[in-house]
């Protein structure tokens, strides 16, 4: 092979206007044609893929040279190098229409990235959508699917509890490896933070549609509206199943423990972004749930669910601005969001602490009473600057305020199952993601608390092995 | 997996009867819980409750009071043998099942509805229960299975006076509540006070029993979205701390509730509800012309 010559820089992605995107939930970066795409695969000087440092910032572990070189290997023939990039994506990955667009890719698989001594990193996740939408868009999916429909007879059933990033990818694998598969979901839509709380103008609902059309092709049954420890119990489920699969996230929002915490208008980014992505409130009164959002919208918090909960407001005509009671370098939120709701004119305020939600004479709220904060030069357990507050206050108006301050597990099902579990409402699992319950599995926010789809992912995928050993196992042993 | 009607009725002026194949929910239902129901694809997810049930033949009975859009919509494009989208249940907890003693179990409007199965549970484990069901007159629903549910069904009823209009109509209601359940706890001795109702007469009725100093659970009707705890729509403060409706309740201890805030809360979308029944009413003319 000739010595690789490095191309430093990238090759972007265009972008919608500013101007245009801010009024509409349509996608924010409108992704690779073709030629750009593998002029920017061309660009990865293919390490070998058991040292590739991509593929082990993966948590999935997709093949990341294999599906660039399988791109640029056919540079004449696109459909054909599609189909082989999207084979050796899907072996590992089983929606890269998601992963490629919602990862944070700058601190996984773009991190390590050799390229990123010299100059950009390779633009993997642009790259690896890229392979997704145009294989969606020829159809070229739906004739690749047939190769990882597997016989399903006498394998074993499995039930998943929870449609959500963890819960698909284990029932997805299953099925690959030719497990009965049943998910259930307690919503009236599959896909989970994937539905409910991802934008559209960051992930398309009809894309995550199209990504979730392989369940039913891969024989995969989704039964919605079924709230398991309710419904039907873990120990119901394993009656029926050979192993039971908990990837129920963590969907309950932390509210602050402050005065005028029920006041009209002040909403859970949980509760504002169901409304406006799954029941689709902003199109009211197309759509029958209604959102009432004001002029002057405060989100409290700078995760990524403040920047999906700010920038959506801020599309439903409101001025907002992101109060957050730590520093700009402190913020969790991807980097590629921060930047999207700074260019659409999200405005910040930092080292700010609420402290009281101020209420008109009609019990709707008017302003929001902040502490301000000084950071320390001491560090916390996962090395963010300790914060003190300063007794120095600042008052903001507000007509409406959403609290994205981060989320934790729901407890239906720990009422209801007697599984062990940390105090903060997460499963305890052993090393094969085994809850203390034989045969019951969990993976992703149920047992991290709230972290990213990609991790959430990963522990699907491991689930999904160590429940095929199990299964083998207690086959071997009856 | 959409669930089928099996039958559908007017059984009162705004208040239809739907019998509905839901067997996952049929089969675990107990009374005080309810489910989501979510009609059309357009359409909003509402609370409502499962009246009555049978565990075999996979149904349950939902009546509704025509209040707003959904409701509205449901009764007029609904026909026996069409499809529900989504019926998710069962949710919240189950009403506690004790010998209480005797209990004076109180509906205003069709809230009496989620009475009804509570009150014959209650009945069926040895309590002696009162049911007391106050409406408008064309309003009446359930009163046959009432009488035949519970040890004695008292209906007072007031007239719609077509000159007011429908706020000061509900006073009257209020008054009439108040009324009756001050003549019943002064009359005989009663262990516990339960009602459903909206939050102002929840209040209202609450005031009076507080002065007799009985026991009082109420069923709280908060703004919910999913009904599994995951958004905090239906929060309430109970007790002084922050409640969710859909997981912790819908019952609560009318002595820790905080009204004000309830009554306040269940108004946000007034506005909003309004303009949708406009543009549908708006939608249903063009539609006639």
């Amino acid at each position: 092979m000739a010595k690789p010559k490095l191309i430093k820089e990238r090759v972007p992605t265009p972008e919608r206007p500013v101007e245009e995107r801010v009024k509409s939930f349509v996608e924010v970066n409108l992704g690779y044609d073709f030629a750009s795409a593998v002029k920017e695969a061309e660009r990865c000087i293919q390490c070998p893929p058991e040292y590739a440092p991509c593929i082990k910032g993966c948590p999935v572990h997709i093949n990341i040279p294999g599906f660039l070189k399988a791109l640029r290997e056919n540079a004449d023939k696109p459909d054909e190098a599609v189909k082989n990039a999207l084979r050796v994506i899907w072996n590992d990955n089983t929606l890269p229409a998601v992963t490629g667009r919602v990862c944070p890719q700058e601190e996984q698989c773009e991190a390590p990235c050799v390229m990123g001594k010299v100059g950009d990193p390779i633009n993997i996740g642009k790259l690896e959508r890229f392979v997704a939408d145009y294989a969606r868009e020829k159809g070229i999916d739906r004739e690749l699917l047939t190769e990882f429909m597997a016989e399903t007879d006498g394998k074993g059933r499995v039930a998943v509890v929870g449609a959500g990033p963890a819960g698909l990818t284990c029932a997805l694998e299953l099925a690959k490896m030719g497990y009965k598969v049943t998910i259930f979901e307690a919503l009236h839509e599959a896909g989970g933070v994937l539905m409910y709380g991802i934008p559209e103008f960051r992930l398309p609902k009809d894309i995550l549609k199209t990504e979730l059309d392989k369940l039913e092709k891969l024989g995969v049954e989704v039964k919605t509206n079924y709230i398991v420890g309710k419904t039907v119990t873990i120990e119901e489920l394993l009656g029926e199943y050979d192993a039971v699969f908990i990837g129920t996230g963590a969907g309950t929002p932390k509210l602050l423990n402050i005065p005028g915490i029920l006041l009209d208008r002040i909403y859970s980014a949980n509760e504002f972004l169901t409304r406006v992505n799954l029941m689709k409130a902003y199109k009211f009164p197309e759509y029958d749930t209604p959102i009432a959002v004001g002029k002057k919208v405060i989100v409290i918090g700078a995760g990524n669910t403040a920047m999906d909960a700010a920038r959506s407001a801020l599309r439903l005509g409101a001025e907002v601005t992101i109060a957050y009671r730590r520093g700009r370098e402190d913020m969790t939120a991807r980097v590629e969001e921060i930047g999207h709701a700074e260019e659409e004119g999200v405005k910040f305020e930092f080292f700010l602490t609420p402290v009281e939600f101020i209420g008109d004479e009609n019990g709707k709220v008017k302003a929001v009473k902040f502490e301000k904060i000084r950071p320390l030069e001491e560090r916390d357990k996962r090395g963010k600057r300790k914060i003190v507050g300063t007794g120095e206050y600042v008052t903001l108006e507000a007509d409406t305020v959403i609290i994205a301050i981060g989320l934790e597990p729901n407890r239906i099902l720990l009422e209801e199952s007697g599984f062990k579990a940390n105090p903060d409402g997460t499963l305890i699992v052993d090393e094969n993601l085994m809850t203390s319950i034989p045969g019951v599995f969990a993976g992703g926010d149920a047992i991290r608390g709230e972290a990213t789809v990609i991790l959430a992912m990963g522990d699907g995928k491991k689930a999904a092995k160590a429940i095929d050993e199990y299964i083998k196992g207690k086959k071997a042993n009856a | 997996m959409p669930y089928k009607i099996l039958e559908k009725k007017e059984i009162a002026m705004r208040n239809i009867w739907y019998r509905i194949h839901a067997p996952h929910v049929a089969k675990k239902v107990q009374p005080g819980q309810f489910v989501i129901v979510r009609a059309f694809k357009n359409g909003e997810r509402i609370p409502l409750t499962p009246v009555m049930w049978d565990r075999d033949e996979g149904w349950i009975v939902l009546i509704t009071f025509i209040r707003g859009r959904t409701t509205m919509r449901m009764a007029n494009e609904l026909k026996p043998g069409d499809e529900i989208l989504n019926i998710a249940g069962p949710l919240g907890n189950p009403a506690e099942m004790e010998k209480f003693g005797k209990i004076l179990a109180i509906g205003a409007y069709t809230g009496i509805v989620e009475v009804y199965p509570i009150a014959k549970a209650w009945q069926e484990l040895g309590n002696d229960v009162t049911t007391l069901h106050v409406t408008f007159e064309p309003m009446v629903v359930l009163k046959d299975e009432l009488e035949e549910a519970v040890g004695r069904h008292i209906l007072e009823t007031v007239p719609i006076d077509p000159n007011l209009d429908f706020p000061t109509n509900m006073k009257n209601v209020t008054k009439r509540l108040t009324e009756k359940v001050r003549e019943l706890l002064e009359k005989e001795e009663y262990d516990m006070v339960f009602m459903v109702g909206p939050a102002g007469d929840q209040r209202a009725v609450f005031n009076v029993v507080k002065e007799f100093g009985i026991p009082m659970k109420s069923d709280l009707h908060p703004i919910m979205v999913d009904g599994t705890g995951m958004c905090g729509a239906c929060r309430v403060t109970v007790g002084g701390e922050v409640k969710f409706a859909c997981i912790d309740g819908p019952e609560f201890d009318a002595y820790q509730v905080n009204w004000d805030e309830l009554i306040a809360r269940s108004g946000y979308y007034t506005d909003m509800e309004q303009r949708a029944m406009q543009e549908y009413m708006k939608a249903l003319q063009g539609g006639e012309q």
